[in-house]
């Protein structure tokens, strides 16, 4: 009995301190790992009946939480046609930007549909499936003091980014001097911003001018409409889940021919942003237009 | 009227989430407590065991658990055990290991405390009456020994309820996230919205918290 | 392990624990005073002034701080108090660790036998000398321990700074897995940190622990 108890004990603190030192001593394997796979194919998806996918609970119009609880938004309009097409329940997994990638890394989702700008390095962790918007950086600011450049800016002014989006990358890389206040959850930067913490806010276009359209009143403008490359916005999935991917990439081309993506715009964007962008927001069929 | 964004909270279904959300938090640190009670106990009991090693493996167990941030142990199991191991947690499983594991910690130590803090004469008068050990525990040390822990253990749990608040960093959404999407979606049409929403939560978890630190507090006091 | 990223982002973490460290003791100092004030409000029994104290630490021992700092960093502006995270981080610090520094004042006051200070009083010292001489500094000394866990305690606590957008440790290690994707180097670098903040503090804690122990004769 003593022995079995002292077995016990040691095993437990044995397991206990491998787990906390483990990621001290593991010292070869980066985002690849030996052994079994960290995703799930499309048959072992299908045969679960549910689809994980990690979408945003705060980015409203594109993916946020109504007063009833339930998910809406552009992405989610989709990715619940995802699902009824694929012929499974969906289960969504809230994100926040920077965990998108590990999210998909370590398999707590299969896709993620939360507005994921397609960029080189992020491609080099995930796959990216074809487009189904177009995307550049934005900069919103007071009407007041608006901002139109970030050259020659004043160091006692911040820019609130959100740490995991393609803005911080930008302008870490590019305008390494700007002061960053980020934040690590969409609904916290707007909080942040509204309370007049930073001078400006810069984010993926559609966002910054989704939230001017949403607050004209309170006298915010989109003084940078355009920063950087012109990039879209894909679903990703698991580095090597190629059956899932594939699925994805035909479902959007058989989306285009009913133009899917115009009635997801009118359905969830078309509140905000009126039917003027329309045309420059939306892929069809997975092709950009040049 | 100042707009305390409070009216929010009538809309569809707004408040009945904020109480699952307080409700996915509590169950969190419930099934903790459950599991890390008895295992904590067992660990405290060894820690005072006479073997160097024991006390010794488990001296740097709860020293580890103690000095680290909760958040790090969070963050640790959620994202790290998933990239050594390639095991695929739950935020909810990862916190309710990271609890068990802190939990275990903090009672074993309440536990080692409580025991040592019966003087040794009462070891030795009660061997000078005849009892025998098990009589010596089971009449004067264990009732001892659990009044002592009872209110601590208490205290225990709202520490864990407090900190459940943090499984809103690793993506369980709880409370503070349903919040958060509260304030999001009526941002146009309720824009004080966080001051009234993060009151009430602040709210609630002094509500879930206080009368358990009031149980303890009272029990401390009865059985001194 | 990627050293060299290890390298490359070390002056950053070092950064964030100046940070941490910083923000963690300039709060800790007015936890103490903030404890220190409601100790003596209790322990004198000041009328109206103990009931806002204790209101005041049953709010602040039953609330989380992440949600305190919620509240005052997104919730307060709303009513026109608009205070920059670092503030706000000290101002939760300080409201947190002033009930906690509060209770360990107080219970090392209460160990104190009402003997000692009737008879300081009836060697002729006033009031004052009383608290100064005779019952502060036994007090302050049989509150160490319990004054020690509390300080590690916060200095824990700091990592729920990240919520409110400060780069601290632990936001630098969030911005770096999402920026870089290098989790195990980010999170191995998260734990030294702490390590080298939390493990000199706690150490120093036993050894002043098992002092206290050697001077507590008698009980």
């Amino acid at each position: 009995m003593k022995n079995l108890k002292k077995f016990l004990a040691l095993s437990l603190a044995v397991v206990l301190t491998a787990g906390v030192t483990a990621c001290g001593s593991s010292s070869d394997n980066g985002s690849q790992k030996s052994g079994k796979e960290v995703y799930r194919t499309l048959d072992e998806i299908k045969e679960d009946g549910t689809i994980n996918i990690g979408v945003f609970s705060d980015k409203n119009p594109f993916g946020y939480v109504d007063e009833n609880g339930d998910y809406q938004g552009y992405d989610v309009y989709f990715a619940e046609r995802l699902a009824k097409d694929m012929g499974v329940k969906v289960n969504y997994v809230s994100t926040e930007a920077a965990n998108r990638i590990e999210y998909l890394q370590t398999g707590k989702v299969d896709v993620i549909l939360a507005n994921f700008t397609v960029t080189e390095e992020r491609a080099e962790e995930v796959d990216f499936a074809d487009p189904y918007m177009n995307v550049s950086l934005g900069v919103v600011s007071k009407e007041d003091n608006e901002i139109t450049t970030l050259d020659d800016w004043n160091k006692d002014d911040s820019v609130i980014v959100i740490s995991g989006t393609t803005a911080e990358t930008y302008l870490t890389k590019n305008y390494p001097d700007i002061p960053l206040q980020k934040f690590d959850s969409y609904a916290t930067a707007k909080e942040a911003f509204e309370n007049g913490t930073s001078v400006a806010w810069a984010n993926d276009n559609t966002e910054v001018l989704a939230f001017a359209l949403q607050n004209a009143d309170k006298g915010y403008v989109v003084g940078i409409p355009e920063l950087g490359s012109s990039d879209s916005i894909a679903p990703a999935v698991t580095k090597g889940n190629d059956t899932l991917r594939d699925w994805i990439n035909e479902e959007i081309k058989t989306l285009g021919e009913e133009q899917f993506f115009h009635a997801d715009y009118e359905a969830t964007l078309a509140d905000t942003y009126g039917l003027d962008y329309e045309d420059s927001l939306v892929v069809e069929g997975g092709k950009k237009s040049e | 009227m100042l707009d305390l964004g409070l009216d929010v909270l009538f809309k569809g279904s707004n408040m009945l989430r904020l109480l699952q959300g307080l409700w996915v938090a509590m169950q969190i640190s419930l099934v903790s407590i459950a599991v890390s009670m008895p295992l904590g106990i067992l660990c405290g009991g060894l820690m005072t065991m006479k073997n160097k090693l024991v006390r010794f493996i488990f001296r740097v167990y709860l020293e580890i658990i103690r000095i680290m941030p909760q958040l790090v142990l969070l963050f640790i199991v959620y994202f790290g055990s998933t990239r050594v191991f390639g095991w695929n947690l739950s935020g909810e499983t990862a916190s309710v290991i990271v609890f068990v594991l802190w939990g275990t910690a903090e009672m074993g130590d309440l536990v080692r405390g409580a025991l040592i803090s019966i003087p040794k004469h009462q070891y030795e008068s009660s061997e000078a009456l005849g009892l025998s050990k098990i009589q010596t525990y089971r009449y004067i040390i264990i009732p001892q020994t659990v009044r002592r822990l009872i209110p601590l253990a208490i205290n225990l749990i709202t520490r864990m309820i407090k900190t459940t608040s943090l499984v809103l960093m690793i993506g369980v959404v709880e409370m503070l996230k349903v919040a958060q999407q509260i304030i999001e979606t009526n941002r146009m049409t309720s824009p004080n919205a966080a001051f009234g929403v993060f009151l009430v939560v602040f709210i609630l978890y002094f509500l879930a918290c206080w009368p358990i630190s009031m149980l303890a507090k009272y029990l401390e006091k009865r059985w001194r | 392990m990627n050293w060299d990223f290890i390298a490359e982002y070390l002056p950053m973490y070092e950064r964030a624990a100046i940070l941490t460290v910083k923000l963690g003791v300039i709060g800790i100092v007015f936890a103490i005073l903030v404890g220190l004030i409601c100790a003596m409000i209790q322990y004198h029994k000041i009328p109206v002034a103990r009931q806002i104290v204790a209101v005041y630490i049953e709010l602040s021992r039953n609330t989380p701080l992440l949600v305190q700092l919620f509240f005052i960093y997104y919730g307060l502006p709303k009513l026109g108090a608009n205070l920059s995270p670092e503030v706000c981080g000290i101002i939760g610090l300080a409201f947190l660790g002033g009930s906690y520094m509060a209770e360990s004042f107080r219970s090392g006051l209460e160990t104190i036998a009402p003997i000692q200070r009737e008879s300081a009083l009836s060697l002729g010292m006033t009031n004052r000398q009383a608290m100064q001489y005779i019952i502060l500094p036994q007090a302050v000394s049989m509150s160490v321990p319990a004054f020690v866990a509390n300080v590690i305690f916060l200095l824990k606590e700091t990592s729920v700074f990240s919520a409110i957008s400060l780069m601290d440790l632990m936001f630098t290690a969030k911005d770096l897995i999402g920026l870089y994707y290098k989790t195990i180097e980010s999170l191995f670098l998260l734990v030294v940190f702490y390590l080298i903040i939390l493990l000199p503090v706690s150490i120093l804690g036993s050894l002043l622990e098992r002092r206290m122990r050697h001077a507590g004769f008698g009980s």
